[in-house]
């Protein structure tokens, strides 16, 4: 008891004990971007995407001499997609000082998090996680830079609908982010009067779908949406079409990628579509955004990379344009955002914190085996 | 049975009865150990208590929480594994049985975190039971795959349902509270404001495994923890010698399964939210990694194991790519040359020569030993029942 | 249905594979080789090596061409699971068993991670496929490619079968499993039997890997996990420690998964066949063909 005593006359002294309050921010140095990724466990294919993503936008950034004069630094740590992991992470870039947050891929970790950087005054960019609790939490300190699932579903309805899908089954992985994207859909495409013949889902990390690909020639499909990922989505379409299936088989924004079509092998990426925020290929400029991230990482962009590299932009340009790293002044710069271009399309924020625009199109796997741009919905 | 580590018998002999069911036989040398061991379990704890007034960053409250709730997880297996000889390897099914009725009756039904603490208790015993019933009666092999079994039943369950949220799994969470008064207001005691509720979970957390490490001692220098290490070590003998072995090994398996569900109440309320990715099969190897590596049926040994097995990979972080590469070659390298684990439960301090308890014959050879296919044999019967001795 | 049931065959022709070594490392030495799924995820592993190391291999997309390749990565496998059996479990044949488990899991981490740390966490799309036309059995398609590592497997089985119950070699598995001082008294070298019973178990899981890698396409670093605990389970359900149980067991869950998947939904596979599991152990703790004396390995 006697050093608490001590530490509660001298308070400067020790204000990393009990009664030193959250820990103030340093002034002057880098400003310190925090990113939670799951670099370890079952989800740790996702996490150098999102760590690449965002390296790149802050070398960048720093490049072209930071932001308000002071460098970024990117500081990663491992959620492990664990809420248990994830609070221990958290509370370690707070404790190092964090004034962004710029990370978040599995939602279930993701969510306890955010009462931690509330209590820390830091602003989050979301670029993955997308679950609806996240935007459930009414946290303003909170935006998603991913489309939510109620966005993706629309393009996939207007997708189904020019398509005249006659019947439409729906599988997801069990996996939050896809059972939401199912549900939005599912719905949605009821209301669209288009008929549902069924609805299943599959468990994540398995090889043989056989058991669901039977499900969906028995229900007499046309129109499959899956929304789960590639490695999943790549192995359905491959045996689906082996029991005999041969309409459309469309995906959700985390199978579209590069492997999918290496695979589910080149004579089955017929009739494959996918829902998808603007890749890098199909804006303007982006050439050299996909070579300098290979130069760099010597691989390509996957699955929310992009995300990621607009994630630790949109903050960047939030500090800049509200002159400080305060929460408020950030959370205000950031709401009036309006246009600011992002991968996803010119960028606004809702109310919500969440895209006003998802800015999805339909991709299809080009002759290259790369998803290419087949309609952008605008039509 | 053969899962135990020392004192089994060779082939034939009757175990002496006083060997397995007297309380360890005082040498004097054992008295000392033992205030010694005292007075190092008390310096501990207020060490432990003083650590927030060092420092206070969030960051190592939080992770010295989670290392408390692995020490309470490490003690409650240790429990199954260590004394009653019980292979659990769905452990940590029942930390989720706890963290998902105390979340779903906070959030769905209003219930405060205090007034849950019955039902979360009840919750487990029910599925200690259930569990436990038809499978004690198996083969110790038998018991780890339904506990595995078990273990992901549970973690796919939470997944799929509605009420436990799905994947994303449930989030808002309230804090404690007794009357009135709730942790995440914060106290003021002698001029010094405690800040963060995460410092009141820390001591709750060090005080609840305080007051287990002494329960749980207490219990197995008992009566019932006399039973559960005869029935590890020689479960014909100790039947012989008039132990109810089936409803010894399932109070072992309950208690565990309760402290597991309180550990697993504390975790949601710390954390605010769970979701099914914290229950995988991963965890329940972790937990019983701690218990192995500290040494089985060795308090002192589990809290290092799981101040270990917790604290290790937050260290290693650095090395975030590396550290679960790191941490299975230690796992084989530390078994092979330390078996027996960090703290053996044989002797007193990991140091000391002299031994608490005879460390017994030599082990016979596992695996190769004739007794596990009579073993086998046994259970061929169709009986269930292992008769060691008569082959 | 037909089609359901020839689904779950296949799935378990891959487990009985895998089960095959679960069951013949725990008949000999009473020890649940956690690593043992890792093997499988090796296996498939080594075939990518082999392909992406040898020019023009992976053109070759030919059931011989397989065959060759399913050769080499067993006989690599196999030698993995030698050395990982003197390295880290011989040296504790003295300590207690649950120690023993404690090290497969570690090998196991050790397994799955040190393949993270070389070939990243990201599935690779595996270069050599196998594909083919379909075929109607039934009302139900099948795949020639299907048929045909359904024979491979079928084949590995009969010659591990033969190995086991009339060579040399196998009477000795055979003699250790039962009893081992009295082994060593007929002048039987356990060591060097625990080590072929390891070469053969991990050689029939690399060949597993291989050909999923192959027929799927597709492989990660956890691939080894989920089969390993179907594996543990299918030997479970045939009567651990029993070679036919081990093949029996795999196809059983195999099928109950598949009739699981088109009942109950996919998300609950592994739930319905874990219940299942449970059920059987209650009512038959021995496994399907635990009760009969059959050559236990």
């Amino acid at each position: 008891m006697l050093a608490a005593a001590a530490c509660a006359i001298t308070v400067t002294a020790c204000s990393g004990g009990v009664a030193g309050g959250p820990q103030a921010t340093t002034s002057g140095g880098p400003l310190k971007f925090g990113m939670l990724a799951p670099m370890s466990g079952s989800e740790s294919a996702f996490g150098d995407y999102l760590k690449n993503g965002a390296s790149l936008a802050v070398a960048e950034i720093n490049a072209a001499g930071g932001v308000n004069g002071s460098q970024i630094e990117l500081i990663v740590e491992d959620d492990g997609c664990d809420p248990t992991t994830a609070v221990a992470a958290a509370n370690k870039l707070v404790s190092q000082g964090v004034v962004a947050s710029v990370g978040g891929y599995c939602s279930g970790a993701t969510l306890p998090t955010l009462p931690i950087f509330l209590e820390a005054k830091v602003p989050m960019v979301i670029p993955a996680a997308n679950s609806n609790a996240l935007v459930e939490a009414g946290q303003a300190n909170v935006f998603l830079i991913n489309g939510t699932g109620t966005q993706q579903a629309q393009a996939a309805v207007s997708f189904a609908t020019k398509s005249k899908a006659a019947r439409i089954f729906i599988l997801d992985d069990s996996t939050d982010y896809s059972v939401d994207l199912a549900d939005s859909f599912e719905e949605q495409a009821k209301a669209a009067n288009l008929t549902v013949a069924g609805r299943a889902t599959l468990t994540p990390k398995e090889k043989d779908y056989s058991g669901e690909a039977n499900k969906i020639t028995t229900s007499k499909a046309d129109f499959v949406y899956f929304t789960g990922y590639y490695q999943e989505g790549a192995l359905l379409n491959r045996q689906s079409k082996d029991a005999g299936y041969d309409g459309i088989f469309l995906v959700g924004d985390g199978a579209v990628d590069a492997s999918f079509a290496k695979i589910t092998g080149a004579d089955y990426t017929k009739n494959v579509f996918g829902t998808f925020t603007q890749t890098p290929d199909m804006l303007e400029g982006a050439d050299n955004w996909i070579a300098s991230y290979k130069a760099k990482f010597g691989a390509e962009p996957g699955p929310y990379t992009t995300q990621a590299y607009d994630a630790v932009r949109v903050m960047a340009e939030g500090i800049k344009q509200a002159g400080s790293t305060d929460m408020d002044k950030v959370v205000a710069a950031l709401n009036a955002l309006d246009g600011f271009a992002t991968f996803s399309g010119p960028l606004k924020f809702t109310d919500k914190g969440t895209l006003s625009s998802g800015g999805f199109v339909i991709v299809t796997i080009g002759p290259a085996g790369t998803f290419i741009l087949h309609d952008d919905l605008l039509g | 049975m053969s899962l135990t580590i020392p004192a089994r018998e060779p082939d034939g002999v009757l175990v002496p009865p006083n060997r397995h069911t007297a309380p360890p036989a005082p040498p004097f040398s054992w008295r000392s150990d033992r205030a010694g061991l005292s007075v190092l379990g008390v310096g501990v704890f207020v060490a432990v208590l003083l650590v927030p007034f060092i420092s206070a960053s969030p960051y190592l409250i939080s992770i010295l929480t989670s290392a408390m709730i692995y020490v309470m997880l490490a003690l409650g297996l240790n429990v199954v594994v260590g004394y009653a000889g019980l292979l659990d390897l769905g452990y940590i099914a029942f930390f989720a049985v706890g963290a998902y009725t105390s979340g779903i009756l906070t959030t769905k039904f209003g219930f405060t975190m205090v007034a849950a603490i019955p039902v979360t208790i009840a919750a487990c015993i029910l599925a200690g039971i259930v569990i436990g019933g038809p499978t004690l009666r198996l083969r110790s092999d038998y018991l780890a795959i339904v506990t595995l079994g078990f273990g992901e039943i549970i973690r796919i369950t939470a997944n799929n349902l509605d009420i436990t949220g799905g994947p994303s799994g449930i989030h808002g969470i309230p804090t404690w509270a007794f009357f009135g008064w709730d942790f995440s207001k914060g106290l003021s005691i002698g001029g010094v404001f405690f800040n963060s509720k995460i410092v009141f979970y820390y001591f709750v957390a060090v005080v609840v495994v305080v007051l287990g490490v002494i329960g749980i001692s207490r219990l197995s220098r008992g009566k019932m923890g006399r039973a559960w290490k005869a029935v590890r070590d020689d479960e014909d003998a100790a039947e012989a010698m008039g132990i109810n072995t089936y409803f010894t090994k399932i109070t072992a398996y309950i208690i565990g399964a309760v402290w597991a569900g309180l550990a697993g109440q504390l975790m949601a309320a710390h954390l605010s939210a769970i979701s099914p990715n914290s229950f995988q099969f991963l965890y329940s190897a972790l937990i019983l990694m701690a218990v192995v590596l500290g040494g089985m049926g060795s308090t002192p040994g589990v809290i290092i194991g799981a101040l270990f097995v917790s604290l290790a990979p937050e260290f290693l972080r650095e090395f975030s790519d590396w550290r679960y590469l790191l941490f299975g070659v230690l796992l084989v390298v530390t078994m092979i040359f330390r078996p027996k684990g960090i703290w053996p439960a044989t002797s007193a301090f990991p140091w000391s020569r002299d031994k608490r308890l005879g460390t017994g014959p030599k082990p016979v050879e596992q695996g190769l030993d004739p007794r596990d296919v009579a073993d086998l044999e046994a259970a061929e019967d169709g009986a269930g029942r292992r008769d060691h001795h008569d082959h | 249905m037909a089609q359901v049931l020839l689904n779950g065959l296949f799935v378990g022709s891959f487990y009985a594979l895998v089960a095959l070594g679960y069951s013949m490392v725990y008949g000999i030495i009473k020890l649940l080789n956690f690593a043992h799924g890792d093997l499988y995820m090796l296996g498939a592993y080594i075939g990518f090596v082999v392909l992406t190391g040898i020019p023009g291999a992976a053109e070759v997309a030919s059931v011989p061409a397989l065959l060759v390749l399913v050769m080499i990565a067993m006989l690599t496998t196999g030698l993995f699971g030698v050395a990982i059996e003197r390295v880290a479990y011989r040296p504790l044949r003295w300590a207690p068993r649950l120690s023993v488990l404690i090290t497969a899991v570690g090998m196991s981490f050790t397994l799955e991670y040190g393949i993270r740390q070389i070939f990243g966490a990201s599935p690779k799309a595996y270069p050599l496929r196998i594909s083919g036309g379909l075929v109607s059995v039934l009302g139900a398609q099948i795949s020639v490619a299907q048929i045909s590592l359904m024979l491979v497997a079928a084949l590995l089985m009969a010659v591990l079968a033969f190995y086991v119950n009339r060579t040399r070699e196998g009477r000795a598995m055979r003699a250790i499993a039962l009893d081992s001082r009295a082994s060593t008294l007929m002048g039987i070298d356990v060591n060097r039997t625990i080590s072929r019973v390891f070469f053969v178990g991990s050689a029939l899981a690399g060949a597993a890997g291989v050909m999923a890698g192959a027929f799927y396409g597709s492989i990660d670093f956890m691939m080894g996990f989920s089969i390993g605990l179907k594996a543990f389970t299918a030997a479970v359900i045939g009567g651990i420690g029993n070679l036919y149980g081990a093949m029996l067991g795999g196809l059983t869950l195999g099928l109950l998964e598949a009739v699981g998947t088109a009942w109950v939904g996919g998300e609950w596979r592994d739930v319905f066949s874990f219940a299942c599991l449970i059920l059987f152990l209650t009512f038959r703790p021995t496994g399907l063909l635990g009760a009969r004396v059959v050559e236990r390995m």
